[in-house]
């Protein structure tokens, strides 16, 4: 009896990709944001004990803004408090904090823990944030893409398709509100506020003219003209009218709000809102389709920018073999299926196929395509300084203050100076 | 030195030793510190830390976005300032006849001082409120107050005058408490009527008290921060970004520490320089008194 | 002044306040009211009033822990500077200390210091003396500040008291510490009272360095707790209220309470000079 369990025990470890360890009882900190609604994790933590007795799981919550977040693990992470350890093992990180934390040296190399081509089961653009300099620094665990919602049921009415460029969508628009005569129906509503939403919205639209935030030796805005281009197609957007003026102080929730109550055409959200909008008793129930972001001119429509999470292993982690563990079993295709069951959208391909889960949310497979043609945003150590510094200048163009033009100058100048030496 | 003077020399010494240690290593310390901060590159995430000369403060003299921080330095601290002046000296004259509710008015002024910026932020963050706000509710608008780039500066200022003014409120009314009744009558004996009676007789008594508060509130303001950050973050497009708000987010949140100090040095010598200028007004005032 | 103008002039500055009040005072009706009314003005009152809000605080927000960290951090910056300046005014007002007018300049002048600009030092050192994310840094932080005040105002303070009676007490054979703490302490009681009011309300208030210095609920005041106050889908403004008035408890209590030590601290930095 004895020895069959040892071998059950030595394959269930061999399983888990870590070597056989002197059973020890060791104790493992979790820290990631709690999920709203119900929280899976402490489920697939108890199911994880099971599996690997002598480890036990502590999860310990996250503040609830990135920035509370953020702040939190520089503080933990950085100085003389990496040296005694930050006290635990498995984080939640943003998509844009892995570079840094990358370079900081604050993140253990998984690298030689995965198997090859364990990343290919994501999709590419969630995979492309786990990866900096050639290394795998953490495991895709949510994923977000921004993506245009419509009201498939004023389309519909009115004979249209979901836009694929900026003329269809000003004449969807310009339609729908003068035969509805609504004076409370807006068109077009999106992120314009100064804070982090708004360097989304802003990528999406340098992708759609057919440029990027960085060249491929790193310049800033590199291709001046496209760039002004598109921050004026933000602009342009209030001055037309197509959008309300308050988008320039509005966030995701406020325009998710507007967009759930009915009282807009069109809406460029994250994947998260559709759930909201799909609820028992919403306004919009039934009436919400899903499309990619229009493009500008012929050239169809661009692609979104993603946003989530992933888990990563501190470097100075005292038990690297059973932290590694929990982070690919929670990474895990099993695991992502329980997270989608609840409010999170998993980050592997083959899940948003499934027919358990798509019987509980029909739109997966539309999600999937979308996912597919997603960009991840810039995947550089320097990505939030990057962001916080362009944050004001695109506020300024939004706002209407400064000249597309200027505020890309200014941008450039700026960032140009902040990014000075680092590499 | 006599042994008697010595010996008090050394009990000096030992009194004033653990105060002087503490703010040489917590205070001055860090004052000459952030000096040799500003003059180095020193960004911890990328593990960065050299010599890099005046480079930051080469780049701030031509960087648009100070120069709009110093500019709403400027223009919140002159605005702000001044309305507190004239409705904290406005009041106090008020409230020196007012006969009744005296001491409610002076809890309810000292409240509003003694909240804390953030609890005053997030006050008027409601009140501002597009659509549910007070103010808007009962103007019968819809403002933006907060996000339209006409408004937030003035906004913002009249949220720090609300919790400001007090403060002038009650010096000028402490010092005119013990201005003795006689010096009025013999004004009016003089046939002054009441406005000469202010600018002959109040509006001198009063001139000391005004310069000291004038003084206060200006270096107060040149640093204010709490209320700016939690109220607007700045914003919108940086249109109520002060200098600290500009150093602060340089500092923390891209964690550039040699670059947010050398604009932090620049709001300490703007600060000093107000300071030492408005003495030598002062002393001079007295030299001539 | 006709006593009818002194009516109109009573009945203005009674309007005035009461306008002033309303920032306050929309407030603490917010915080009672249901969260389905808040954002549905006009009608300004609320149909009933409910505990909701308070409710959320205290059970499901970071508050209670940010007052007892306020309140902790709060009194040992007031204990710190007060152990600290008191003994060293006592020196400046009293006995001859080699350097005595650079040093009182010295103190003078950092209390015109701006936080900005020592912040990043301070972040230095809290980093190099692993002391992030607890009570210790923000007592230091705010002690900075806070013991210049001390020692500017109560070296004020001791100075009125007559020197005749520090030097009856020396005759009486006492020494130095004995002088201060039978002569001086008692006869500034007052003054030392309105100091540490000032202090506590400082430390309470101060917002820079705590939000640079706490990352968790085991150091966060409550200036940070209420500037991160979190929504998950929407600002709880009815909730926020509720923190609001519980963060201004303090300040009320101190200005109520002790109004005239308070009035005669404030009015010591600066009227006699």
């Amino acid at each position: 009896m004895r020895a069959i369990l040892l071998a059950a025990a030595v394959v269930l470890l061999a399983g888990c990709g870590g070597p056989p360890r002197a059973d020890a009882p060791v104790t493992v900190v979790f820290k990631h944001a709690r999920m709203f609604g119900d929280d899976p994790v402490p489920r697939l933590v108890a199911a994880f004990e099971r599996r690997h007795p002598g480890v036990r799981v502590k999860t310990e919550a996250l503040g609830s803004s990135s920035d509370e977040q953020h702040q939190f693990f520089v503080i933990n992470l950085e100085g003389s408090a990496a040296a005694r350890g930050p006290g635990f093992d498995v984080m939640m990180l943003d998509v844009i904090w892995v570079p840094e934390f990358a370079r900081a040296g604050w993140l253990l190399d998984l690298t030689p823990s995965l198997a090859p081509g364990e990343l290919d089961a994501h999709f590419p653009a969630a995979a492309e944030a786990a990866r900096w300099n050639g290394r795998v620094w953490a495991l895709p665990w949510n994923f977000n893409v921004g993506v245009l919602y419509y009201r498939a049921d004023l389309l519909a009415r009115h004979g249209l398709g979901p836009p694929r460029s900026d003329a269809e969508l000003a004449r969807a628009v310009q339609r729908i509100r003068a035969a509805e005569r609504d004076p409370k129906l807006e068109g077009f509503v999106w992120q314009g506020k100064q804070y982090e939403g708004l360097t989304c919205n802003a990528l999406e639209a340098l992708w759609a003219s057919g440029t990027a935030l960085l060249g491929p030796d790193g310049e800033v805005l590199p291709d001046t003209t496209r760039a002004a281009h598109a921050l004026a197609r933000l602009r342009g957007w209030i001055t037309d009218g197509i959008s309300p003026p308050w988008v320039s102080a509005a966030d995701e929730e406020l325009t998710r709000r507007a967009f759930g109550d009915g009282r807009a055409i069109f809406l460029r959200n994250w994947f998260y809102a559709m759930d909201l909008f799909d609820a028992p008793g919403a306004p919009v129930r039934g009436k919400v389709g899903i499309a990619a972001l229009p493009g500008r001119g012929a050239a169809g429509p661009s692609p979104g920018s993603t946003g989530g999470s992933l888990l990563g292993v501190s470097r100075t982690t005292r038990h690297p073999a059973a932290a590694v563990a929990l982070a690919r079993f929670l990474a895990s295709e099993e695991a992502q299926r329980v997270l989608a069951g609840g409010s999170v959208l998993p980050t592997r391909m083959a899940l948003y196929h499934d027919p358990a889960l798509v019987a509980k949310r029909p739109h997966m497979p539309r999600f999937h395509d979308l996912a597919l043609a997603a960009r991840p945003r810039p995947v550089t150590p320097a990505y939030l300084m990057l962001s916080t510094s362009l944050q004001p200048e695109l506020s300024a163009v939004v706002v209407g203050v400064k000249t597309p033009e200027r505020a890309v100058a200014d941008a450039r100048r700026q960032l140009a100076y902040a990014l000075q030496g680092l590499r | 030195m006599t042994a008697r003077e010595r010996a008090e020399r050394r009990a000096a010494i030992g009194f004033v030793a653990p105060a002087v240690v503490t703010l040489a290593a917590l205070t001055a310390g860090p004052a000459l510190w952030v000096f040799w901060l500003s003059l180095r590159q020193r960004v911890p995430v990328f593990g960065i830390d050299h010599f890099a000369g005046i480079a930051h403060y080469a780049f701030l003299a031509t960087d648009p976005r100070f120069w709009s921080a110093f500019r709403v330095t400027a223009v919140f601290t002159v605005a702000s300032v001044a309305l507190e002046l004239l409705l904290g000296l406005g009041l106090a004259l008020a409230l020196r006849g007012q006969r009744v509710g005296r001491r409610a008015a002076l809890a309810l002024l000292l409240l509003a001082w003694a909240l804390p910026g953030v609890v005053t932020a997030r006050l008027f963050e409601w009140l501002y409120h597009p659509a549910a706000g007070l103010v808007n509710v009962a103007l019968g608008v819809a403002l933006n107050w907060l996000g339209d780039p006409a408004l937030a500066l003035p906004a913002l200022v009249l949220a720090d005058v609300w919790r400001t003014m007090p403060f002038v409120a009650l010096f000028c009314y402490a010092r005119l408490l013990t201005i003795p009744a006689a010096v009025y009558e013999a004004a009016a004996v003089d046939g002054a009527g009441r406005a000469a009676t202010f600018r002959f007789v109040t509006l001198p008594l009063l001139a000391p008290v005004l310069l000291v508060t004038l003084l206060f509130r200006t270096l107060d303001a040149l640093r204010a921060f709490d209320l700016m950050f939690v109220l607007t973050g700045g914003g919108p497009a940086g249109l109520t970004e002060t200098l600290t708000v500009y150093a602060y987010r340089s500092l923390f949140q891209t964690l550039r520490l040699g670059f947010g100090s050398a604009i932090g040095v620049i709001v300490f010598v703007l600060v000093m320089a107000v300071a030492a200028a408005y003495l030598s007004v002062l002393r001079r005032r007295e030299a001539a008194a | 002044m006709t006593s009818r103008r002194a009516l109109v002039a009573d009945v203005a500055v009674l309007v005035f306040l009461a306008l002033y009040a309303v920032p306050f005072l929309w407030q603490v009706l917010t915080s009672f009211k249901p969260e389905a009314e808040l954002l549905r003005v006009p009608p300004l009152w609320p149909t009933t009033l409910t505990l909701s809000h308070y409710e959320v605080v205290f059970t499901q927000s970071a508050m209670p822990r940010a007052l007892l960290n306020s309140l902790g951090v709060g009194v040992l910056t007031t204990a710190l500077a007060c152990a600290l300046g008191v003994p060293a005014a006592f020196a400046l007002a009293t006995l001859r200390v080699p350097a005595a007018g650079p040093l009182m300049l010295g103190v003078v002048a950092s209390t015109a210091f701006p936080q900005i600009a020592t912040v990043s030092p301070l972040y230095l050192v809290m980093r190099a003396l692993g002391l992030r994310d607890t009570w210790a840094a923000l007592v230091l932080a705010d002690a900075s500040f806070a013991l210049p005040f001390v020692i500017w105002l109560m070296t004020r303070f001791m100075r009125e008291i007559p020197r005749e009676l520090s030097e009856a007490a020396a005759l009486d054979g006492a020494g130095r510490w004995r002088t201060l703490l039978s002569v001086h302490l008692p006869l500034t009681a007052p003054g030392l009272a309105s100091v540490a009011l000032l202090t506590f309300l400082f430390a309470w208030n101060e917002f820079l360095f705590a939000f640079t210095f706490t990352a968790t609920e085991a150091s966060r005041t409550v200036p940070v707790a209420l500037a991160l106050f979190p929504g998950v889908f929407e600002v709880p403004w009815g909730d926020i209220a509720a923190a609001s008035i519980l963060a201004s408890i303090p300040p009320v209590l101190i200005v109520v309470g002790l109004q005239r030590w308070l009035v005669r601290g404030l009015l010591a930095g600066a009227l006699t000079e």
